[in-house]
């Protein structure tokens, strides 16, 4: 992490400060929900982009820190110090799936394109496409990986992302602390009406 | 020069490429597929780019996902390393269509080097002697008769669509060719649509010599030795030296002589390698052409000093090569051991798994080439190399004593590897003699010659 450290001291006091609020920020809001995320994927690695932001979780290695950064860490920013967690601690790697959504990601590598026809609130099925990469020149369906209502992007149209790097959340419709499980029941989510007021407000989607 | 270089390949030549760019200046971005996210290329990169799944076919066989992740990253060129995409005229043509340049041949020279066949016709017209064989195909069973008597036998039945070995029959006798024509044109037709022959002189404990070259966009050639690569198992060299111990000096320098003044002749660019087999007169018979960076280039870079990948990548960005025959100097002798996740004691048989611990070895003209580091886990998904431990000295068996000490140093556990095979053969007769064949290892078994180098 030596390279991290360096470009830290470099930047401005206020520019640090900034900074360093937003990591604080971050490993607040997101990183909890990231340790569940990985834990219940069979993934090495999870990865949100927030903003300039971006957090990365990445399972033990059993190797030495302090190599080489990756192509979306590009914009020389910190990126929020991945929460490691220690060799043989099982921390983030049985527990259960994240109760609230899961992120749909990239099929390929290319530039991300959202669809005129989802935005956040639409409510998609599982394997419903929602998004699109283009690969030189030919668009590649994003699939959403649940049932649920379209969450949060990020990223941002015509960004360049790579292979499985996730693009957009979807929301789970049982268990959501928006939805609650006393207005919705236990039973299969997809079935359940949904009224505008549930989501803040927002249209809920022509999906 | 290239300003920013994608590298589409895995394992040591993706961090061998990777200090190329980093010697010459040029920002690199290392592609990788899901099963290398921990590799050592990864981790020394300023960039990397998830291209795919661990499936290669996906991933680091993929020209769109490779190219897209070019154009993503703001790459110029790629370089495809070796096997993959590396000659691949196809896919060398669709990265010239995006506007970046294919290390490498550029595709009309991929083209016209494609076919074997063709090249061996092309290349044996500007001067290199090739395999006798039939003119032609066979026409029917009187004129394989014909052309058997005049090449002489034992000959090589070789269908004509195959490849790899694929329906081949070695003959001794005009009875036995007649009886396996007739066999070899029906399993032709069954496995690949065309049943016409042709044949081959058949060569006997031949030897893999191959020459080194480098030929700039302008023409501009020079030959940079030969490498031996005898020592192989089912065709996959294990050990590669030079020079080569089958041919004396006068005989290496016309032949690496008449190889650049064909290849130049012939129009080739970029470095390339030509591989010849050498019957146990010392009769040169030249095979095929590589397009590309080879696993074994080490052994030349320890012979001449010249940085084979920094060649590559100055060519194909139109570079003249900047130096000539006269400046190409050669001393003493290099020896290359392919370090593999296999084991030897079970057919070599593949391993992957968790490197435990990892020593590479030192020391003077001690190099290791490796993509290995305590905690990285092998992944079972391609193939299994592990690094390449090179020794020089000033003469053979200078770098024979280097290697063995270089051996007893190096320390990889956790996987179960190839280097008690290496030490077996650096203490075997024939190999200490330079006498091995392309065939010796599979003839007399892995085992059994382990064995035979046990007992001295």
């Amino acid at each position: 992490m030596g390279s991290r450290e360096r470009r830290d001291h470099d930047r401005a006091p206020a520019e640090r400060l900034a900074d360093h609020r937003e990591i604080g920020r971050l490993a607040d809001e997101l990183i909890p929900a990231l340790i569940a995320r990985l834990g219940a994927s069979g993934l090495g690695e999870v990865e949100v982009r927030e903003g300039d932001w971006k957090v990365r979780l990445r399972r033990p290695a059993d190797a030495a820190p302090g190599f080489g950064r990756r192509l979306t860490d590009r914009g020389g920013r910190p990126a929020g110090n991945p929460a490691r967690a220690m060799p043989g601690e099982p921390g983030a790697t049985t527990d259960g799936q994240d109760p609230y959504r899961a992120a749909a990601t990239s099929p390929a590598v290319g530039y991300y394109q959202p669809r005129s026809d989802v935005r956040p609130g639409s409510r998609v099925r599982h394997g419903d496409p929602i998004a699109t990469i283009d690969v030189l020149g030919i668009p590649q369906e994003v699939v959403s990986p649940t049932d649920g209502i379209v969450g949060a992007s990020m990223v941002e149209p015509g960004d360049a992302v790579e292979y499985g790097q996730p693009l957009l959340w979807v929301e789970l419709l049982s268990g959501s602390p928006v939805l609650g499980d006393g207005l919705l029941g236990d039973g299969p989510p997809a079935d359940r009406p949904l009224g505008a007021g549930l989501l803040g407000g927002r249209p809920l989607g022509e999906a | 020069m290239f300003r920013k270089i994608l590298i589409a390949n895995r394992g040591e030549i993706a961090v061998r490429i990777l200090r190329a760019c980093r010697t010459l200046g040029v920002d690199a971005v290392v592609a990788y597929s899901e099963a290398d996210r921990d590799s050592l290329a990864v981790r020394l990169s300023d960039e990397a780019i998830c291209i795919g799944p661990a499936d290669a076919k996906r991933s680091y066989l993929s020209a769109s996902a490779v190219i897209s992740a070019a154009v993503v990253t703001g790459c110029d060129a790629i370089h495809p390393g070796y096997g993959f995409l590396s000659e691949d005229e196809n896919f060398a043509d669709v990265v010239r269509a995006h506007e970046m340049t294919f290390i490498g041949p550029p595709p009309q020279v991929l083209e016209r080097f494609a076919s074997k066949e063709a090249t061996r016709r092309l290349l044996g017209g500007y001067g290199l002697p090739t395999i006798p064989g039939s003119t032609g195909m066979i026409r029917d069973d009187l004129h394989g008769i014909e052309e058997a008597e005049r090449i002489g036998y034992p000959v090589l039945i070789k269908p004509s669509a195959g490849g790899g070995g694929k329906g081949m029959r070695m003959v001794r006798s005009q009875r036995e060719l007649e009886a396996a024509m007739r066999v070899c044109r029906s399993e032709a037709r069954a496995a690949f649509g065309d049943d016409s022959l042709y044949l081959e002189k058949w060569l006997e404990d031949t030897r893999h010599v191959e020459i080194q070259v480098a030929v700039d966009r302008f023409g501009h050639g020079v030959h940079l030795g030969e490498r031996d690569c005898s020592v192989q198992r089912r065709h996959q060299k294990i050990l590669e030296e030079g020079p080569t111990p089958a041919l004396s000096a006068a005989a290496r320098a016309d032949l690496a002589d008449r190889a650049i003044r064909a290849v130049v002749a012939a129009g080739y660019e970029n470095v390339g390698t030509l591989e010849f087999l050498i019957d146990g007169a010392g009769n040169a018979y030249f095979i095929e052409i590589n397009c590309r960076i080879q696993v074994e280039h080490p052994v030349t870079e320890m012979l001449t000093g010249i940085d084979m990948v920094e060649t590559q990548l100055r060519i194909a960005a139109g570079e003249p090569l900047g130096f000539s025959q006269a400046d190409v100097e050669f001393r003493g002798h290099a020896i290359e051991l392919r370090i593999n996740a296999e084991d030897a004691d079970h057919d070599f048989r593949p391993s992957a798994g968790l490197v435990e611990r990892y020593l590479a070895p030192g020391g003077p003209g001690v190099r290791m080439d490796s993509h290995l580091f305590a905690g990285y886990e092998v992944p079972p998904f391609y193939d299994s190399l592990l690094g390449k431990l090179i020794v020089w000295g000033r003469d053979r068996e200078a770098a024979i004593e280097r290697a063995r000490a270089a051996l007893d140093e190096l320390v990889i556990e956790g996987l179960v590897t190839n280097v008690a095979f290496h030490r077996a053969l650096l203490r075997n007769e024939t190999f200490l003699a330079g006498r091995m064949t392309t065939n010796l290892l599979d003839r007399v078994g892995s085992a059994a010659f382990v064995a035979a180098a046990e007992r001295r």
